[in-house]
Parts: C-alpha cells; structure tokens; sequence
C-alpha cells in the first residue's frame, strides 16, 4: 500500500482517510475518568486462563491498556 | 510491571495470536483477549469511526491507557488525537507510582553545584527514540537544606525555573510538566511566592514524527540531539545564589523498530518483526468478513479510491519537487 504522511506529521503504510487511520475525534468521550472506579472485566489471557481485574490485582495499583492489535 | 505495579493490556486479537506475540516478543505482562469487544465497548471507547466491513479493523478500541490506584479508583489517563503517539511504559509506570524514576538507563548530564545538583536525563526505552513514542527529558533539581527555587509567577527581577528543550526537526516537544510548588512566605518584602525544595523534578515530554524517525523507511541517520537549556536561582530565607543557566547535549539513538511480517509491512519498515502475523491475520479478517459481506464489498471500493487518490498525490508531489 501507499506510504502517506498524516496531519501529525507521521507515516503509515496507508493512504489518508483509510479506517485503519483515523484518531479520537476532539471531544469524544475515552472512558472512566480520573476518580471513577475502573469497571471489573473478566477476559481470558495467551493461556486462556480467566483475569478478572480486581481479584488479579488484589488491592495492588493498576495499568490497564487498550491496544488495537498485535497481529497488524 | 515493577514496583508491584500490576499492568495489563487488551486487545481485540483471539488467544491464539496473543500467545505467539506473547512469546516471540518476550512480553512478561498477560495480554488479554477481548475477541468480542465487549469489554472494549463497555468502557465506551470503542473506536466508532470504524463501520463493520472495514476489512479487519472493526472492534478495536480509540488506544488509551488507565492508571488506577490500590482502591481502582482511575488516577491518570492517557489518549491522544492520533493512534501513533504512544506513552512509553516508563511514562506509566511514573504514572501509577506517583513519582519520577530515574534509573540512569538513559543519556544523561549532570550540572549544578552542591548546594543545587542538577540532572537532565532522558526516561525511558534506555533514551532511544522511534517515531510516535512519547519519553520524557526530565529535568531533576536536588536543592541542599534550606535552598528553594522558583515558579512561576515571580515578581520582576526575580528569576523562576525555566527548561527549554530543542531538538531537530521532527521532534516534537510539549510543554514542560511541573509538579505543584508550595507558597513561601517573605514577611518582610510582604511577598508569598511560589517555591520549590528538596528534589525538584521537571518533565518534559517529546516525541519524533516521520520526518525524523519514519517507521516506514530505513532511518537515515543514528542519533538525534537534543538541546536543554535550564535557568534558574536558588535563595534561602536570607540571601539568594547567583542565577544560573545551564545548557546539557544528549545524543539520543534512533530505534529499529520491528514490523510484524505481513504483506502491507513488507518493505516500509526497517527491521521484519520476530513472527509471522499472516496466520492470524487471516482468521482475524475472516471472523470479521463472516460478519458484514456487505460492508466488506463496500471496504474494498472504499480502499481502491483512497488508493487512487493517494497515488494521485504522490505523482502530484513528484511533479513539485
């Protein structure tokens, strides 16, 4: 594909507009904000063995990340 | 993650591809399959600008990181406007111990005098840059007993702490965060000013764009340097030091970065990723098309036009320069 430069200055293997580009839109909500209790979620790990946040971190503090993809 | 900080990351991909990124890329973290997305959705940040169809790319989340404390109360977060910047994990993690480490894995010079040691050190990634990851040039005062430097604002004539980075083009750097000062009080000027004691730290964070460190491209050169200037005076109760500005050069190396093996990677990046990704690629693609034909056939017409205009630009560019 098309190597294109974006608005910020960086580079992709994609042309401009393709839906693998595009940011946060300015004023969209991202979630739990500072003070709000994060929500418990239960997901399966590489293992397939069952997370659950609030018991895995029992009582430690905690960096929970979203990430698009480890395949692409 | 250490400190007895917890750290986990989610992501859309199914079991099978977290596990073989896990161990390729020697990850110690659980990396957590959301195949459905409903956890993603749940936290409201799913990337809706995405339409089902959108090859393989429906599901994922507006990437963004959550810090909670021990009561998982959040207490700081990280989104931004673009998906190539990224938080280096040293930033996180300062993030979730409330306080900068600086374990002198990166560049590093050293100023000052006894009375203030001053440190510019780059956090993070052993100070080496790649394009989008934002570290941090942290500027660290150690003021002896009794010493106290200041904020801003300071009254004419009077000299606050001021930290100016530079860096060559492409490298972008935000403005500097200061931790909070406390008010000082000088009865007799009839003044309250805000000051800073004991050890002072201030972040600066910056990150390169592709027109430094492209991860489409071979980079074309080792290192880039930065240039930090710091001001700054130190009084005690009584009397003030000289002001002082100090100027610290840092070589920062330029990172290799892996592209996973798949077709549209294929000679953009600088260094073929550990795994092959084509596997999974193509069930995540086939779990997604299964879902929306429709949406996949309108995809396709969307990617050729785009295509197009992009190829259309660059020959336009071309005929420019």
């Amino acid at each position: 594909m098309t190597v294109e430069r974006d608005e910020f200055g960086f580079d992709a293997p994609a042309p401009l507009g393709h839906p693998g580009r595009l940011g946060l839109p300015e004023g969209h909500a991202t979630g739990p904000e500072i003070g709000d209790v994060l929500p418990d979620f239960a997901l399966p790990d590489a293992a397939g063995d069952l997370v659950r946040l609030d018991e895995d971190r029992a009582g430690a503090r905690a960096v929970v990340v979203f990430f698009r993809s480890a395949v692409w | 993650m250490a400190a007895g900080v917890k750290l986990y990351a989610i992501s859309y991909d199914d079991r099978e591809a977290l596990a073989e990124f896990r161990e390729k890329q020697d990850i110690p973290y659980p990396l957590l399959s959301d195949v459905d997305s409903a956890t993603i959705r749940r936290y409201g940040i799913l990337n809706d600008r995405i339409r089902p169809g959108d090859a393989l790319l429906h599901g994922i989340p507006y990437p963004g990181v959550f810090v909670c404390d021990e009561d998982g109360v959040v207490i700081s977060k990280f989104f931004h406007d673009t998906y190539k910047k990224r938080d280096s994990p040293e930033r996180l993690l300062d993030a979730a111990l409330g306080r900068v480490v600086l374990d002198g894995s990166g560049p590093r010079a050293e100023g000052g005098d006894d009375e203030v040691r001053v440190t510019a050190a780059v956090r993070g990634g052993t100070g080496t840059i790649r394009q989008g990851i934002i570290r941090e040039l942290v500027v660290r005062f150690e003021l002896a007993a009794g010493l106290h430097v200041y904020g801003e604002p300071v009254p004419e004539g009077m000299v606050p702490v001021q930290v100016d980075v530079q860096g060559p083009p492409g490298l972008v750097v935000e403005a500097p965060v200061l931790p909070p000062t406390k008010p000082h009080r000088l009865p007799e000027m009839d003044l309250t000013l805000p000051v800073w004691s004991g050890t002072v730290d201030v972040r600066v964070p910056f990150y390169p764009t592709g027109e430094l460190a492209s991860e489409t491209r071979p980079l074309d050169r080792a290192s880039a340097t930065l240039s930090v200037t710091v001001r700054y005076q130190a009084c005690d109760d009584r009397t003030c030091l000289l002001p002082r500005t100090e100027t610290f050069t840092l070589e920062l190396p330029l990172d290799v970065v892996d592209v996973p093996r798949l077709s549209i990677h294929t000679g953009h990046g600088q260094r073929e990723g550990q795994y092959d990704a084509l596997p999974h690629a193509r069930r995540l693609l086939r779990r997604k098309r299964r879902r929306a034909p429709l949406g996949f056939l309108r995809f396709l017409v969307k990617q050729a036009r785009l295509e197009r205009a992009a190829r259309r630009r660059a020959r336009i560019a071309d005929q420019a320069g």
